[in-house]
């Protein structure tokens, strides 16, 4: 028994460790029905657990509109900006420059969402190129929607743009989604450093994480939910009882994603040592 | 406590889920403070029913935690003896639950070839189980309008069908919900508010399932101590002193 599962145990809210969510949205979506889908519930949700922070984009940016699903995110993290961070939404068929250009450098944005199955365009096409060079030269982390097979956003397709883009950060979503997904995201992870897996998911395991784990290491890994679309309960308790070491589980569980969200403190560090440098 | 209403025992032959023994089963109910659970067989499931379910019998023999859940199919081809037949049997031998595969199995589990069988059933005062994949919710309105007194659960409901499944508790009485896989965001503190705790049944899915997710769900949900204790095992109990007093 390890101090999360303690507290869960005992039905309090764990204050062991700082878990950040990696992989969130926010507000309806018309396919189903969410109950209490905004941002109060969901800071219920995260004070129950234990939960200190997550990262979000809503859900009307991913499935219908950008310009005003970013402006939505950027409500939704003013609601409570110490527990939120958003997902700078791009679509390719909707101005992906213009929303860069409008929310790049807004401290409430700390990441991209990138959805091509829901937007019918490759992750690969030319499209989404702004959102990689912006990627590139910032260091701001790039999640996208991956899933095994698609057309869209399959494995390889994320190796690809791993090679173009080198210095960018892909936040693999759902790993591949599937348990064949899983052994492709594995192998893209191992072979490319800036590929880091995302664990939410409906048929993923907590020895598929171990197994995730093991094989590309803790810093590769992070615990994301998809809460509300999912209840973030069920992608948290997997990594709660998975077989990681303590180290391990704390990095999953928001450690790596902690420091992926520091980028422009990287970048103004570095900007710092290059004036001050002899 | 909790006791697990939806785990299985026997291999799988798409998931790596390791070889579904009784010593697997028991860790794994070990791991997750699990006391007892429901168990089918793959060997029903995906195989063949009669088989599977007497190979069940012989496993769960001398294992308290673990009570036997048998597959039921229409006896349109005499594959599990008549229905008389089958539920005797499963009474004399233990079985706690029936499940069904109706996509699976091919046939309609609203239709005249399922009735008798389903009659038999609800008369033994057996729960059904039923996994959400199987069965569309009409056909699930359907066998409870027409069998008021048989206890039904339906698991794997995944985050999508809560327009569906709310519609089916609000008109009926003897539906409930398992909890493997129910993963609507406050969904379940949403449905105990609704219907009230007694329509939702502890289960994992186990071992397709990570058992993780249902035991977290329940105990970081909202719902207060007594809720929680009625939806781990309570309300399985409730449901199985009916079949007591049938039988």
């Amino acid at each position: 028994m390890n101090p999360l599962t303690s507290a869960l145990w005992e039905r309090r809210p764990q204050h062991s460790l700082r878990i950040v969510d990696a992989h969130a949205h926010a507000g309806p979506y018309s396919l189903f029905f969410i109950p209490e889908a905004g941002p109060a519930a969901m800071v219920r949700v995260m004070d129950r657990c234990g939960v200190s922070h997550a990262v979000l984009s809503s859900h009307l940016a991913i499935q219908l509109d950008a310009a005003a699903g970013n402006a939505a995110t950027a409500e939704v993290v003013g609601h409570a900006p110490g527990r939120f961070t958003g997902y700078l939404t791009v679509n390719p068929w909707q101005d992906p420059v213009g929303e860069i250009e409008k929310w790049g450098a807004d401290p409430r944005f700390g990441g991209v969402k990138l959805h091509p199955d829901l937007h019918v365009y490759p992750l690969t096409g030319p499209r989404y190129a702004p959102v990689w060079e912006f990627a590139q030269r910032t260091g701001c982390p790039v999640l996208t929607h991956t899933y095994d097979g698609s057309p869209y956003n399959d494995l390889p397709m994320v190796e690809e743009m791993a090679v173009r883009y080198p210095g960018a950060v892909i936040l693999a979503g759902h790993a591949g989604a599937t348990p064949l997904g899983f052994d492709a995201a594995i192998g893209v992870a191992q072979r490319r450093p800036g590929v880091v897996l995302e664990v939410c998911g409906s048929y993923n395991t907590g020895a598929d994480l171990a197994r995730m784990v093991r094989e590309v290491g803790p810093r590769q890994v992070v615990f994301g939910s998809d809460f509300p679309f999912i209840d973030l309960r069920m992608s948290l308790g997997r990594v709660l009882f998975s077989d990681l070491s303590d180290d391990a589980r704390a990095a999953v569980l928001g450690g790596t994603m902690t420091d992926l969200l520091q980028w422009r403190d990287n970048a103004r560090r570095a900007r710092s040592s290059q004036v001050t440098a002899p | 406590m909790l006791i697990d209403t939806d785990a299985m025992l026997g291999r799988h032959p798409a998931r790596d889920v390791g070889a579904g023994t009784v010593a697997e089963a028991l860790a794994g109910m070990d791991r997750f403070g699990i006391s007892e659970a429901l168990v089918g067989h793959t060997l029903s499931w995906l195989h063949d029913p009669r088989t599977g379910n007497q190979a069940l019998l012989e496993l769960v023999a001398g294992q308290p935690r673990l009570h036997p859940c048998w597959v039921m199919l229409p006896d349109t081809c005499g594959e599990t003896g008549t229905p008389a037949e089958f539920v005797t049997a499963a009474l004399e031998s233990g079985v706690h639950a029936v499940r069904a595969y109706p996509a699976d199995h091919g046939y309609d589990l609203a239709g005249v070839d399922a009735a008798p069988m389903l009659d038999a059933v609800a008369g033994a005062g057996l729960p059904l189980l039923l996994d959400a994949a199987q069965i569309t919710w009409p056909q699930v309105e359907a066998v409870s309008a027409a069998r008021p007194h048989l206890a039904i659960v339906v698991g794997g409901l995944g985050y999508r069908v809560l327009r569906q499944a709310a519609g089916v508790l609000a008109r009926t009485e003897n539906v409930h919900l398992g909890l493997a896989n129910l993963s609507s965001h406050c969904g379940l503190e949403w449905l105990v508010e609704r219907f009230g705790e007694q329509r939702l049944i502890f289960g994992t899915g186990a071992p397709t399932r990570d058992p993780a997710e249902a035991v977290t769900r329940l105990l970081w949900s909202e719902l207060d101590d007594g809720a929680v204790a009625a939806i781990g095992a309570g309300n399985l109990r409730s449901l199985l002193r009916k079949k007591a007093r049938a039988a």
